[in-house]
């Protein structure tokens, strides 16, 4: 585990992910809501980060800004040094498809492509020649132990399959960060654990790593753990390697 | 995104739905239909009319006629002018350089008389270059020569209906037919000139299988005693179509300053008809055009309509695509393939049903198919444009999604 230890207590220096006092208000005026009311959060390359908090806690909207499907209102948002938050619909498409990988709770693969077409698709959106979205795609499917799968429709797999196109799909472009949101909501306990155990394993290979949950059993296989309430981080502190003092 | 990748996602979605695809294509197969079937017929028609007139002299051919003036009052100029002439026609052979064939005829009713035929019929008084005008050949004997002309012959050359009529199962070759009292002796007899339009049975130059031909000097000297000559009509044969206008003018001058400045003629050019032809024509195509256009535009409106039906089933779709990199411009692309894949299926059945229309109009008017390639350029773009244009408002629509909302959308 090349992480067990040390990220340097409050320094920002290998940064991934750097919040600035971002705040998200949604129809600005009369029925303003303040979905975020000033986030300040940064996490290191290669960490392992659970969100949590409850619904209507502003998570939801934490996380597309991460996943930059979103900009703040209020704020900065630095993404593996580039800032984000001002950036227009088509730059932050690009950002998207080369710094971040998705993984949603409803896998949300595309129902008549192909496997390997669904893993494919990301290359496609960077202009990749088919040559190497092949080779890519083939390899990002045997890294989640479905290779034999490439040819099959999303609905002749199951639950836990699917899930793990999508994180092949999510990994193909070779993301800065893996952002999963209740990934294993909508899997069976079991199938849920495994796939826990593929992001550990992800995050052992040193990818950074973000799952937003509610579920305690989830967040507790990340390395450090952040709640979210009312639109504002609440102490982070409950993960185990907080309690060592690996972080401040 | 490649538009290639494009066209393979549009295909798959095409695939997966085939009824809604064939619904969709319904009022752009009929628009491409009619609109294709509309050019068969127009080449058609236009090929046609093109046939007719080169079996008549083509389209170099001018034709000089008599145009006597309309007004009551007659001055003592138009009096003096006496109609085309025979040296009008010389004139016009020395003097208008493009003029590559110059056949003035004069036509007279004249009694023909063979053992027991007798009847008035039209003789035909004409010159050497009268078969190379119309391409109108001898099948036995020969035509009228220069000779015949200067000697003011009596030979006379019978087309294939006036031979048979003269002379029945009788051999005409070197009989004596009697022309106004004159005996004539027939030394050729011309090939069938045959041209069928719509209906098939009608022969539209059977007039010239009728004709009975005699040296022009023989008819002044013989029968009309015409001493300036006079003809009905000239025909000139322009060496180039692009002379058309220029051979006109020079000829339409020469015959002004011969006769005194009396327009008592006119100077009828085939490129000036076809076009007016074709001016004509295009009313009657402009309807069928409309008629295609407002079927493309049904068609049109019925694409976009069930695209925007069956837009919210896709809009997690969009939110997917945009969430892993894809911009609003791929997203556009992407809607506006599919649209245009559907309109170009739709029309390539409507070329394949628009050429079925043309083939079976114009085997319905006994004409020759043709297949050109503009009827299927006309189909491709009707269907590109179609599926352009209509796919446009839905692309947009979707290119504009809020990734957030997409994905949110259940």
């Amino acid at each position: 585990m090349a992480h067990a230890a040390g990220y340097p207590a409050g320094s920002d220096a290998g940064a991934i992910i750097r919040l600035q006092d971002v705040h998200k208000v949604y129809d600005a005026g009369e029925n303003a809501v303040h979905a975020l009311r000033g986030i300040d959060l940064s996490v290191e390359a290669a960490e392992y980060m659970a969100i949590m908090g409850p619904s209507g806690s502003g998570k939801s909207t934490l996380m597309h800004i991460l996943g930059c499907l979103d900009v703040p209102t209020a704020g900065e948002y630095l993404l593996d040094g580039t800032p984000v938050s001002r950036m227009s619909s088509r730059e932050l498409a690009r950002i998207r498809n080369r710094k971040v990988g998705f993984v949603f709770q409803s896998f949300n693969l595309l129902p008549r492509a192909t496997t390997l077409r669904n893993v494919e698709l990301p290359m496609l959106y960077a202009g990749i020649g088919r040559g190497e979205r092949r080779e890519r795609g083939l390899e990002a499917l045997r890294k989640v132990g479905l290779a034999d799968r490439a040819k099959h429709l999303p609905a002749q797999l199951s639950g836990g399959q699917r899930q793990r196109v999508a994180i092949a799909r999510a990994l193909v472009n070779s993301p800065a960060i893996l952002l999963a949101d209740e990934p294993t909501g909508n899997l069976d306990t079991r199938t849920g654990q495994e796939l826990l155990g593929i992001f550990d394993e992800l995050h052992a290979q040193g990818h950074t790593v973000i799952l937003v949950t509610h579920d305690m059993n989830v967040a507790a296989h990340a390395r450090r753990i952040i709640h979210i309430v009312d639109g504002l981080v609440a102490d982070g502190t409950s993960s185990a390697l907080e309690a060592e003092g690996a972080v401040a | 995104m490649t538009i290639h990748e494009s066209v393979l996602d549009g295909l798959t979605d095409v695939r997966s739905h085939k009824l809604r695809t064939l619904l969709q294509t319904l009022g752009v197969v009929l628009g491409v239909a009619s609109l294709v079937a509309v050019q068969g017929l127009v080449d058609a028609g236009r090929r046609r009319t093109l046939e007719f007139w080169s079996e008549t002299g083509g389209l170099t051919k001018l034709l000089i006629v008599n145009r006597p003036p309309k007004e009551l009052k007659i001055t003592a100029r138009q009096l003096a002018s006496r109609s085309l002439t025979w040296d009008d026609a010389q004139a016009i052979k020395n003097e208008v350089p493009w003029a590559r064939l110059v056949d003035p005829i004069a036509s007279t009713r004249l009694t023909v008389r063979y053992g027991d035929y007798q009847k008035a019929r039209d003789v035909s008084a004409a010159t050497p270059d009268y078969p190379s005008v119309y391409k109108f050949y001898p099948a036995r004997g020969r035509f009228l020569t220069q000779d015949d002309l200067e000697s003011q012959s009596r030979v006379a050359v019978l087309g294939d209906t006036a031979a048979r009529t003269y002379f029945g199962n009788e051999d005409p070759m070197g009989k004596t037919l009697y022309i106004g009292d004159v005996g004539f002796t027939v030394v050729g007899v011309m090939k069938r000139k045959e041209f069928y339009f719509n209906d098939g049975d009608h022969n539209a130059l059977e007039w010239m299988n009728r004709q009975t031909f005699i040296p022009l000097t023989s008819l002044y000297t013989r029968f009309t005693g015409d001493a300036s000559r006079r003809v009905n009509y000239i025909n000139v044969v322009v060496d180039k179509a692009e002379n058309n206008r220029k051979a006109t003018e020079a000829a339409r001058g020469v015959l002004l300053r011969r006769h005194g400045g009396v327009v008592d003629f006119e100077v009828m050019n085939r490129g000036d008809r076809l076009a007016r032809a074709e001016e004509q024509g295009r009313v009657f195509d402009l309807t069928f055009l409309v008629t295609g256009i407002v079927s493309l535009v049904v068609g049109g409106i019925v694409i976009m309509n069930i695209m925007l039906a069956s837009f919210q089933e896709r809009v997690r779709e969009v939110g997917v695509r945009k969430a892993i990199g894809a911009k609003g411009t791929d997203i556009a692309v992407q809607f506006l393939v599919e649209s245009i894949l559907v309109t170009c299926i739709g029309g390539a059945l409507g070329l394949v049903l628009g050429v079925g229309f043309a083939k079976g109009i114009t085997e319905l008017l006994g004409e020759p198919a043709v297949i050109t390639p503009k009827m299927a350029l006309v189909g491709v773009v009707a269907s590109v444009a179609t599926g352009l244009f209509f796919g446009m408002y839905p692309a947009f629509k979707a290119a504009r999604l809020n990734p957030v909302e997409a994905l949110r959308y259940e």
